[in-house]
């Protein structure tokens, strides 16, 4: 089996192949070949990413400690998702990926997703949910240095990933509703899901806001008394 | 003689992502007339005359998913009425019926999906693609309940503590977060104890088995071969065209040659693959019971 020796190298590799070069290389398929195609080259995309990332991670070795404090941070994020008009799951997810890294964050956002939905509904747009928390954390991973110092940049991170869940969840609407992309559809479904949108940038700052120190240094103690 | 939701639950997945997938992707609308009414009937099927409040909001989605997309497209050639000089045109009417058709379907499936695929075989499907993953789910599964009980535990004794007070609301919110906090220390330290007890049962050093034991036998093996066939004949017919249909400028809808009717005829026998099973299963059944 073909090894990549330099770890940073391999790293990069798991997360640009299934987030930036299959997303790529599938959207420029789309533009080329058919514009009737969208829904089904983006939920492919969708679930190409998700499995890759799973079996990135499946090959892995991972402690077990880690395995199990990544999903006791779903199941309180599962928890949260009951509290009605305010959803602390992309707070937490954050939290989450800024101490244990964008993979644990990316894990715990998707899980979450799939894991009460079936609460809440499965349906075709899991995948996407998975992907724009999953994406959230992720991300949130990649900037922890900086999101770690200072309060304001992780309320804004916050606020912004509150909007772009609510804005890809969109495209997702209008994908299904419509053959192809309609720009007019898609404005007037961000125009009714701005209450939505609203308590997820609050929720998310709010969350952040209260749970970011105290849940930080609970992480931290765990991370440095047994060596997660 | 075994029900639907009793066969391996890859092969109910197969079958399942088959159904759906025509419905999601295809757009014909003789297809998702197909799909529509045998997601109804599955349902219906299944759940008898239940569930009247979920059927009235299909009802109403209905509506407003048909509704909605002749307002906001005025292509199509045939104008019904004009509303501030914008044409309301009987082709958008009837695009938005058929894409109305194809949510409704796909959520009335995704709902059977849902009361069919508990969250332990949904497990086990994921544990054929990554059993670390399936571990993980089925732990923070395990969690929910339980972090429910400690709750109710840890606010409980914060009260017999006199430290919640539930007639304020600061101190309400006060209190809430404080039981929530302690519940997240609990719950991360007891996980360590949990992951440390894993390792020394040896957790990781060999292959891991299920509570629940899923044989995959011939009958599972004939259920996904004749699912997939199905789904392959469908399949041709779309990607050869005989399932072709505009709606703008002019509604046309065609199902050309055999291969169309083959296509159209095999999407009705798939979709209505669990019905025959269940009816079979009965009637075997009703038979046996009248032979004794």
């Amino acid at each position: 089996m073909f090894v990549i020796r330099n770890r940073e190298l391999r790293n990069t590799i798991r997360v640009a192949v299934p987030f930036v070069l299959v997303p790529a290389a599938t959207f420029a398929g789309a533009v080329v070949f058919d514009r009737k195609r969208h829904i089904i080259i983006s939920l492919a995309i969708a679930v190409m990413a998700l499995l890759l990332f799973a079996a990135g991670f499946e090959r892995k070795t991972t402690g077990s400690r880690r395995l199990v404090i990544v999903s006791v941070m779903t199941a309180l994020c599962f928890a949260g998702r009951f509290i009605p008009f305010l959803k602390p799951i992309a707070a937490l997810t954050i939290i989450t990926a800024l101490y244990l890294g964008g993979e644990a964050g990316f894990l715990v956002g998707a899980m979450t997703a799939v894991l009460s939905n079936f609460y809440f509904g499965q349906g075709p747009w899991t995948a996407f949910q998975m992907l724009a928390w999953g994406m959230t954390g992720l991300v949130a991973g990649i900037f922890a240095e900086p999101l770690k110092r200072k309060k304001w940049a992780l309320l804004l991170y916050g606020a912004l990933a509150g909007v772009g869940y609510s804005f890809i969840m969109d495209i997702w609407t209008v994908l299904w509703y419509a053959e192809g992309f309609s720009f007019k559809l898609y404005l007037g479904a961000l125009f009714t899901a701005i209450p939505y949108t609203l308590s997820y940038a609050a929720s998310n700052v709010l969350f952040l806001h209260f749970l970011a120190e105290p849940f930080g240094s609970k992480l931290g103690r765990i991370k440095t008394k047994y060596g997660v | 003689m075994r029900r639907f939701e009793e066969f391996d639950p890859v092969a109910v997945t197969v079958w399942f992502f088959s159904v759906t997938g025509v419905a999601m992707f295809c757009g014909h609308p003789l297809l998702m007339a197909i799909s529509l009414a045998g997601a109804v009937l599955f349902f219906v099927v299944r759940n008898g005359t239940k569930h009247g409040r979920s059927h009235l909001f299909f009802v109403l989605l209905f509506a407003v998913l048909a509704l909605a997309n002749p307002l906001i497209s005025h292509n199509g050639a045939t104008v019904l009425f004009v509303v501030n000089d914008r044409p309301v045109t009987l082709e958008a009417l009837l695009y938005g019926v058929n894409s109305a058709a194809v949510i409704v379907g796909v959520l009335y499936w995704f709902r059977s999906l849902t009361q069919i695929m508990t969250s332990e075989k949904v497990l086990c499907v994921a544990g054929t693609v990554s059993p670390k993953l399936a571990l993980v789910m089925s732990m923070a599964l395990r969690s929910v309940p339980m972090f429910a009980r400690r709750a109710k535990q840890v606010s409980d004794s914060q009260k017999a503590m006199g430290l919640y007070s539930e007639d304020n609301i600061i101190d309400d919110i006060r209190g809430r977060m404080r039981v929530f906090s302690i519940i997240s220390t609990w719950a991360l330290e007891n996980g360590i104890v949990t992951a440390d007890s894993m390792a020394a049962r040896g957790y990781g050093t060999g292959r891991r088995s299920q509570l629940r034991r899923f044989r995959f036998t011939a009958a599972d093996a004939v259920l996904m071969l004749v699912t997939l066939a199905l789904l392959a004949v469908t399949a041709a017919a779309i990607a050869a065209d005989s399932l072709a249909f505009t709606f703008y400028p002019r509604i046309d809808i065609n199902v050309n040659g055999t291969l169309g009717i083959c296509g159209a005829a095999a999407y009705g026998v798939l979709v209505l693959l669990p019905i025959f099973i269940e009816t079979e299963v009965s009637l075997r059944w009703r038979y046996l019971q009248s032979k004794i």
